[in-house]
């Protein structure tokens, strides 16, 4: 019988159909939210549930794991019928897997996800609609910036489970030995730029020349923390309606001169920009900078004892303030995805979650910042520590709606490449005014695709 | 003459057709044969080579992201490459890097390959060492370099210090940074050049050297006229392989630098990954894979041309 023999045409040509059709197959879903319609708090009274979710988050600490874990364990004796798989994965690949999930129908029912993240999931509606599950007293719990951050054109696509953001972190001896005698310990005496510039500049006075006086937290995916300048200045990043860049005008070259005499100055390491791999902390850890603006979810980290900060007595302090003070929204959500088999268990769980008792049990353990209204003004017992995290907590309302809103549009991961992309050239000898035009086009840019 | 046909005829009919059943049973069962050791083979291309490949000049032509949303974007992601000053730099800059690895990192290995070929007291040591840099992942040597060149805490720096030399801004300084991703990947390439020229000089024949000798040749031009041209086609293997590495550079790159300072150490690789699979990024996926085809087409080029300048040498040879 004649047989035609596999030749290397006939191969790619079978090759290219094959995917040819595997691609048009694929070409299908996810351009667009599609939401329930359900009116809000329509089935909020979920009552009892059963069956098996999975619940994926990264391990960001041994304090998170401890929290999760509790959660899950109180949940199933709440409801004996329903079990919680708990799956921890490592933070690098983690939206990488979750997205591959999502595409081939495999990712798991309830997931972590940070605040910078979240509006891409939002607006390509592959999240479960929680707007029926939640009363209007259950969303209102929240505090409203953070209420917010988890809204997309009106409905509510998850529950913001903690928050964190950046304060200053500082040997208490180095600054003493530059003459600063008083810190600020209430947030309405945060210094302002003014007093912040003589406190760097008194330190580099004293300080080696090896040695620097400050770090700040935008390496990487941080960028959009500068952003935290621009509105102390007054400024914002994007126009009211979210659709255009505002970076050129008065608060953002106020913002990029002072952040640009960081280098000047030599407040800062010259490699502490945004493309390194040398983080703040790092940067405080090692004792290269008297004080280094970190995340409250890093005080586990400078407090450990094996590993932890060994240069002596350290606390927090605010952020600087301008006309304004403010911080970056930092923190994660969980959500559940739209394609859940138990979308009643998803949301019993996401309520369980972030009940009161629960909130505080996962921020107490982890160290990180609570998003209800009943426990942003309540002393927390915190395990690692406790004495500094007061800082953070009252830093986290210096978190503005402008921030909230810029920071969860559907398109932030480009806006914070913009950001990554033109600070860095900014910090290596631009000028101000072209280091702001600049910043402004490309921000412009990423937020128009 | 008829029985004698018949019965050469017959002898004939009887003898030729088992020959042909075996011939034919030969020819089927090494068919066979040949078939199963081709499938596997044939499937392992096809999956991972050829539907990739494929695919990714698919999406090439598509503007699509990590979550499925798509749109056919024909060549406009060609279109804004070629107008992409970022694609631009991370091109000038690959070939710098390129320029710096290939040829230095092969001198090297030849010179080294050289002086453990000959009677050296523990040359399996110093070969296994040279060696040993090749085994470690590029992850991991991007890391050790962050480390060793960290302008503020560093080795290098600490030992430039000690010897009463300046410090370097190996971080902050695109020049330097560039120099020290070239060294940290000399360091680590260098063992596999020396062992490709290693077992090119094993192959020299001896002989060939004592005539010269005999004919009163120095050693410089025993090691230009004889040696040198005699390792031609590991030369020519090396010179295709390490263009390719040199192109396709990313892991070293990524941990030591992230493409910092500004573009200084972008390379065309880490900017596709940079613009298309990272988790914090646009996540342009149609874009990330244009550039991806762009590098396979320059390195399919690189290769064919040398092909077409040393065609046959490595056989000649």
């Amino acid at each position: 019988m004649p047989h035609s023999p596999l030749t290397r045409r006939s191969l790619l040509v079978g090759a290219l159909g094959v995917v040819a059709a595997g691609a048009l197959s694929g070409c299908v879903a996810n351009n667009g939210p599609d939401p329930s319609g359900a009116a809000a708090g329509s089935r909020a009274d979920i009552g009892e549930v059963s069956g098996t979710i999975r619940f994926a988050f990264w391990g960001g600490s041994d304090g998170e794991n401890a929290g999760f874990a509790h959660a899950k364990r109180e949940f199933e004796r709440r409801h004996p019928k329903a079990t919680i798989e708990l799956q921890t994965l490592p933070y690098d690949g983690f939206f990488s897997g979750i997205d591959r999930g999502i595409l081939s129908g495999t990712a798991p029912d309830v997931f972590r996800v940070d605040y910078t993240s979240i509006g891409k999931y939002t607006s390509h509606g592959v999240l479960l609609d929680l707007t029926p599950y939640l009363t209007e007293t259950e969303r209102s719990a929240f505090l409203p910036a953070l209420a917010d951050a988890v809204r997309f054109e009106g409905r509510t696509y998850g529950v913001p489970h903690q928050t964190d953001t950046t304060a200053i972190a500082f040997n208490r001896a180095a600054l003493r030995e530059a003459g600063i005698r008083a810190v600020p310990d209430r947030l309405d005496d945060a210094w302002t730029w003014e007093e912040f510039s003589d406190v760097a500049t008194k330190l580099r006075r004293t300080l080696p020349d090896g040695k620097y006086p400050f770090a700040y937290d935008w390496t990487a995916a941080g960028a959009y923390r500068w952003s935290s300048f621009l509105y102390q200045a007054g400024g914002s990043l994007l126009s009211e309606d979210l659709r255009h860049a505002a970076v050129d005008g008065d608060p953002g070259r106020k913002a990029m001169a002072f952040t640009q005499r960081f280098f000047d100055e030599r407040w800062v390491p010259a490699n502490n920009t945004i493309k390194t791999t040398v983080y703040s902390d790092n940067f405080f850890l090692n004792q290269t900078v008297a004080m280094s603006f970190v995340g409250d979810f890093l005080v586990p980290e400078l407090a450990d004892r094996a590993n932890g900060y060994q240069g002596g007595e350290w606390t927090t302090t605010y952020m600087p303030r301008d006309v304004a003070a403010a911080s970056d929204l930092g923190g994660n959500a969980v959500v559940a995805t739209r394609d859940t088999e138990h979308p009643e268990l998803a949301a019993a769980f996401l309520k369980f979650l972030v009940e009161e008792d629960q909130m505080r049990d996962f921020c107490q353990r982890a160290n990180e910042l609570p998003t209800l209204r009943s426990l942003a003004d309540t002393p927390l017992d915190y395990a690692v520590r406790p004495d500094v995290m007061d800082v953070f907590t009252r830093q986290a309302t210096t978190i503005t709606e402008t921030a909230v809103r810029e920071t969860v549009v559907p398109g932030f991961a480009s806006v914070n490449t913009a950001l990554q992309d033109q600070l860095e050239l900014a910090f290596h000898g631009r000028g101000t005014d072209q280091a702001v035009r600049a910043v402004d086009a490309a921000v412009d840019a990423a937020v128009a695709s | 003459m008829t029985s004698a046909t018949e019965r050469i005829g017959g002898a004939t009919a009887s003898a030729r057709p088992p020959r042909r059943r075996s011939a034919g049973g030969f020819r089927a069962s090494s068919g066979a044969a040949a078939t199963a050791f081709l499938v596997p083979n044939v499937v392992l291309i096809v999956v991972f080579t050829l539907l990739p490949l494929v695919y990714a000049a698919v999406i090439s032509l598509q503007d699509l992201d990590s979550l499925g949303g798509t749109s056919w974007a024909g060549l406009g992601n060609y279109a804004e490459l070629v107008t992409d000053p970022v694609f631009w730099q991370s091109v000038a800059n690959t070939g710098v890097f390129t320029l710096f690895t290939v040829p230095v990192g092969m001198a090297i290995g030849l010179g080294v390959a050289v002086l453990l070929n000959g009677v050296l007291p523990g040359r399996a040591l110093f070969r296994t060492i040279i060696f040993l840099p090749l085994v470690v992942s590029g992850v991991a040597t991007g890391v050790l370099g962050a480390w060793m060149f960290d302008q503020n805490n560093g080795f290098v720096d600490d030992l430039l210090k000690s010897l009463g030399l300046p410090a370097v801004q190996w971080q902050s300084s695109g020049g330097w940074a560039m120099t020290a991703v070239i060294l940290m990947t000399l360091w680590q390439r260098i063992g596999f050049d020396m062992l490709i020229y290693l077992a090119g000089l094993q192959g020299v024949d001896p002989a060939v050297q004592e005539a010269a000798t005999t004919d009163g040749a120095s050693g410089w031009q025993r090691f230009r006229l004889i040696t040198f041209p005699l390792l031609g086609p590991s030369t020519f293997f090396l010179l295709v392989m390490n263009l390719i590495y040199s192109f396709q550079v990313f892991d070293t790159v990524w941990a030591m630098t992230r493409g910092g300072p500004g573009y200084g150490t972008t390379t065309v690789v880490s900017y596709a990954y940079r613009v298309a699979f990272d988790e914090h990024g646009p996540q342009l996926l149609g874009y990330g894979a244009a550039v991806g085809i762009v590098i396979y087409l320059v390195t399919l080029l690189i290769t064919g041309l040398q092909w077409r300048f040393t065609s046959g040498r490595d056989q000649t040879d």
